[in-house]
């Protein structure tokens, strides 16, 4: 069965009565993996939770390969959800809980058995099969859903924060898991989460969603280092904006010259904290406010006058506070932020999550 | 687009009304159809004029005071008594014992006449107490207090509100109280300032339950109470063996009284505890 | 759990408390004679038992049953979307829907009874099983809807998006997923809905008219002929007993 593109075109959901996804729009491109992301209440899980058929859409249509699923209910969609809780049947085995799928289509008992075994297998759970639910650890059970949603063989697969609620070690293995099953199949996937790390190791694309639609939608590397507004470079934690005018190729920052790409005329641009350098011989002048140990490199706060920048340096030879440093803005690691201000001014407060953040809606 | 949002909660909202409507449109016309049904018979004899008749019978009728008295009476005491041991128990047990706990929740499939007929059986004079204690100190059963259908409450209401005080002193209520006693509040203190505040709404709607239910005695006093004076429902069936035709009136003058006596406790118990839960 | 001496003590007072009476139950019911002073019955008999059954008493068992089974199931099927609504908090003005569940609950049976059997004369509904199966339900419905709305929540309601997510139709979604989650209270609700309906006195006196129900029988001979009164009381409680133990099997046994 050859696998099929998501099509979401132009919804509109308002689960609580208030328009939460406005418009939105997405392709995910058949047998591809896309990682959706934004902060807490930007409408990921809503929009994950609209094209499984579990929130009605007041406007817009989602379509799966030529078909269109807007007044399909979810038990006929071909599509399969992994939610951030496991969701599995108390009163049922494992293996009943994963030939779930099975039983609705109406499988023969024997061969929902051996099915079950083989995803359970696939998974890495092979043996599991007459344990109970309840026994089982967070990351076990998540596989058993894992499990579970193969065996409906859809034709989408959903997942919603699915490492959201695993400690770091457990987080890696599921991550691996994902990503090779759904190789390995061809499975057209969306992954929700709120982290933008994991996104990036999640998707193949990353499409990130503010305020209900989709605001940059592309490979991880270009939403990293080259996001198209202010408010996408915050969530991405790009911290470091400099705004300003360029005259012939210079941008002024607090009274030094900085070389900038791109043409002359108002420009906002963006550099990563791991981009920009400590440089006692550069001619940008900063006062380091604070120095503290993250582990795999050291996050400065410089002020280089009113204008705050951050710094990730490795974290030999950093810096202590309080020391005058020369920061190195390197032209070719400027990012140049298209001009569209609304986005960024409307998206402005949105704050970017971290790490192990909270889950969000 | 908004509007349409709007449309669909409003549609929710319908259809979960819909689904409630059969259980509450049926106790509706039940349980309303009970009340008007009474309010008629008390005014409208068989087959006649409306009346006050029955009325004012029962405003003139020395018995029906002392019926009124007496179930007064008996509500408040089991009410009172039942409310204070329960207390005790809860407060001894604080939610530890998983054993007491389970024993607890046996009376609470075993009807009340049951446990009257018990009572009369171990309690009357020649009952089991009598033989095997030589004697009982009070009259029990038929007494003019009433002393045994209290003693029936008690038995059965209390374990109900120990159940009822024990699931407001959870685990929350716990760690209150050890951060107090780490502050050095004594345990009286903790008691009066950590403990009483939880569990004093859930005793006083459980004690409203229990009073409004004490108030409709009926087949409890009928085996274990005495015959004068009888409880309010106990007058009102002795008025329908009495004069036949007055007698309805008069007996359903007396049970919309109990009826809505209960309502009225009811409404405030529902009251309470919808503002204790914060509306 | 650690359990303190007092503890200890009170739990070792209720067992005797509940058991204690329960036995005087037994002993006087197959006690033929049982002269006082003497703490042990002289003799020993079915005389009891077998008067019990000879008058009313087995038919008011039957149809005692039959109310109750009849009146639980009906307030079950009506309850049930009730329930679900209220427990899912799906009602914009619930304390409404409680209160109707509260007033009925707390009001005598008697009262009720009474005011019931006004329409039902002219019905001709008084000293039928549907009459009393009625009057019945104004107790056993809101019992039968406040227990059950515990059951239902977020926890239910994501099970089932799961099973819709699965592929599961409705009918396999309420067979397979809703109804197995919610056993254990349904069939706390099922139980004491019996429980009220099985000990109903002043309703079924009302209403009842010559209909024997097991109560009103009952009641007379504590009086008139204890030994009767006590082997009625044991039939009277072994449905309770009996449902009890049902249920909790049925609430531990997954389905």
């Amino acid at each position: 069965m050859s696998p099929l593109a998501l099509e979401i075109d132009a919804i509109t959901v308002s689960p609580g009565g208030a328009p939460v996804l406005r418009g939105l729009s997405l392709h995910v491109a058949a047998g591809t993996r896309t990682a959706l992301v934004g902060p807490s209440g930007a409408g990921k899980t809503t929009l994950l939770r609209a094209v499984a058929g579990l929130a009605p859409l007041d406007d817009g249509d989602v379509r799966l390969g030529e078909r269109s699923l807007r007044n399909v209910p979810p038990h006929r969609r071909g599509v399969a959800v992994v939610f951030q809780e496991p969701r599995l049947l108390a009163h049922l085995s494992v293996e009943e809980n994963v030939a779930l799928p099975l039983r609705a289509a109406g499988v023969g008992g024997s061969e929902r058995r051996s099915r079950a075994r083989e995803r359970l297998d696939e998974v890495g759970l092979g043996g599991f099969s007459a344990r109970r639910s309840q026994g089982l650890s967070g990351g076990e059970q998540q596989r058993v859903a894992l499990a579970r949603a193969l065996c409906a063989d859809p034709d989408l697969l959903l997942l919603d924060e699915p490492l959201a609620a695993l400690d770091p070690n457990r987080r890696e293995d599921l991550r691996r898991l994902i990503v090779r099953l759904q190789r390995e199949r061809g499975l057209t996937t969306l992954v929700v989460t709120h982290d933008r790390a994991e996104a990036a190791e999640l998707g193949e694309r990353v499409a990130l969603v503010l305020e209900g639609r989709i605001v940059q939608h592309g490979p991880p590397k270009e939403l990293f280092e080259r996001p198209v507004s202010a408010a996408v470079a915050r969530f991405f934690g790009v911290a470091n904006l400099l705004r300003g005018e360029v005259r012939d190729g210079l941008l002024e920052v607090r009274g030094t010259a900085v070389a900038v790409p791109g043409p002359d005329g108002d420009a906002t641009l963006a550099i990563r904290p791991e981009h920009a350098r400590v440089d006692d011989d550069a001619a940008l002048r900063a006062v380091v406010r604070e120095s503290v140990y993250a582990g795999t490199h050291v996050k400065l706060v410089v002020d280089c006058h009113d204008l705050r920048l951050e710094l990730h340096v490795p974290p030999a030879g950093a810096p202590a506070a309080g020391r005058e440093i020369g920061v190195d803005l390197p032209r070719e690691r400027l990012w140049r932020l298209p001009e569209d201000d609304e986005i960024a001014v409307s998206a402005a407060a949105a704050a970017p999550s971290r790490g192990a953040g909270r889950p969000s809606a | 687009m908004e509007a349409r949002g709007a449309a669909r909660l409003r549609a929710e909202r319908r259809r979960a009304l819909l689904a409630a409507a059969p259980a509450l449109g049926v106790l509706t016309l039940l349980f309303g159809g009970a009340l008007a049904g009474a309010a008629r018979t008390s005014l409208v004899p068989l087959g006649g004029e409306p009346t006050l008749d029955a009325w004012r019978a029962l405003y003139g009728d020395p018995a029906f005071a002392d019926s009124v008295r007496f179930t007064l009476q008996v509500t408040l005491l089991s009410t009172l008594l039942s409310c204070a041991l329960a207390m005790l128990v809860a407060l001894v047990m604080r939610r530890r014992s998983v054993v007491v706990r389970a024993l607890l929740s046996l009376p609470v499939p075993v009807p009340h006449l049951l446990v009257a007929v018990a009572a009369v059986l171990w309690l009357a004079p020649g009952g089991l107490a009598d033989r095997a204690l030589g004697g009982l100190p009070l009259t029990l059963v038929r007494d003019d207090l009433g002393l045994g259908v209290v003693l029936v409450y008690v038995y059965k209401e209390t374990p109900f509100l120990v159940l009822l005080l024990l699931a407001a002193m959870g685990e929350a209520l716990a760690a209150r109280e050890e951060a107090a006693a780490v502050h050095g509040a004594s345990q009286w203190q903790r008691l009066r300032w950590v403990v009483w505040p939880a569990v004093r709404t859930p005793l006083v709607v459980g004690g409203i339950v229990v009073a409004a239910f004490v108030l409709g005695a009926f087949e409890v006093p009928l085996t274990i109470g005495p015959s004068y004076p009888p409880t309010l429902s106990e007058f009102a069936l002795q008025a329908t063996q009495g004069d036949l035709l007055a007698g309805e009136g008069v007996a359903a003058a007396t049970l919309l009284l109990t009826a809505v006596a209960s309502t009225l406790l009811a409404i405030l118990a529902v009251r309470l505890a919808k503002d204790a839960a914060g509306g | 759990m650690v359990e303190t001496r007092v503890q200890r003590v009170l739990g070792g007072l209720l067992a005797t408390a509940f058991a204690l009476p329960l036995l005087v139950l037994v002993v006087r019911a197959f006690a033929d004679r049982w002269r006082a002073p003497a703490l042990l019955p002289q003799d020993w008999g079915m005389r009891g038992i077998e008067l019990a059954f000879s008058g009313q008493a087995a038919e008011a068992f039957w149809t005692s049953l039959l109310v109750a089974v009849v009146t639980t199931a009906v307030a079950l099927v009506l309850g049930w979307p009730a329930a679900r609504v209220l427990g899912e908090r799906r009602l914009k003005r619930p304390a409404i829907a409680f209160l109707l569940l509260a007033m009925p609950l707390l009001v005598p049976p008697y009262a009720t009874g009474a005011g019931l059997t006004e329409w039902f004369l002219r019905l001709g509904l008084v000293d039928t099983v549907s009459g009393i199966v009625l009057a019945h339900l104004v107790g056993v419905l809101p019992y039968v809807v406040v227990v059950l709305l515990s059951a239902f929540g977020p926890e239910v309601t994501a099970l089932e998006e799961m099973g819709r997510a699965s592929g599961l139709a409705p009918l396999q979604r309420w067979r397979w997923v809703t109804l197995p989650a919610v056993a254990p209270t349904l069939a706390a609700a099922a139980f004491l809905g019996f429980l009220v309906s099985w000990s109903q006195y002043g309703s079924s006196l009302a209403v009842g008219g010559g209909r024997p129900m097991l109560p009103v029988v009952m009641l007379p001979f504590v009086r008139s002929d204890p030994q009767v009164a006590a082997a009625l009381a044991l039939l009277f409680l072994a449905p309770a007993i009996a449902a009890l133990a049902l249920t909790a099997r049925a609430a531990r046994s997954p389905l």
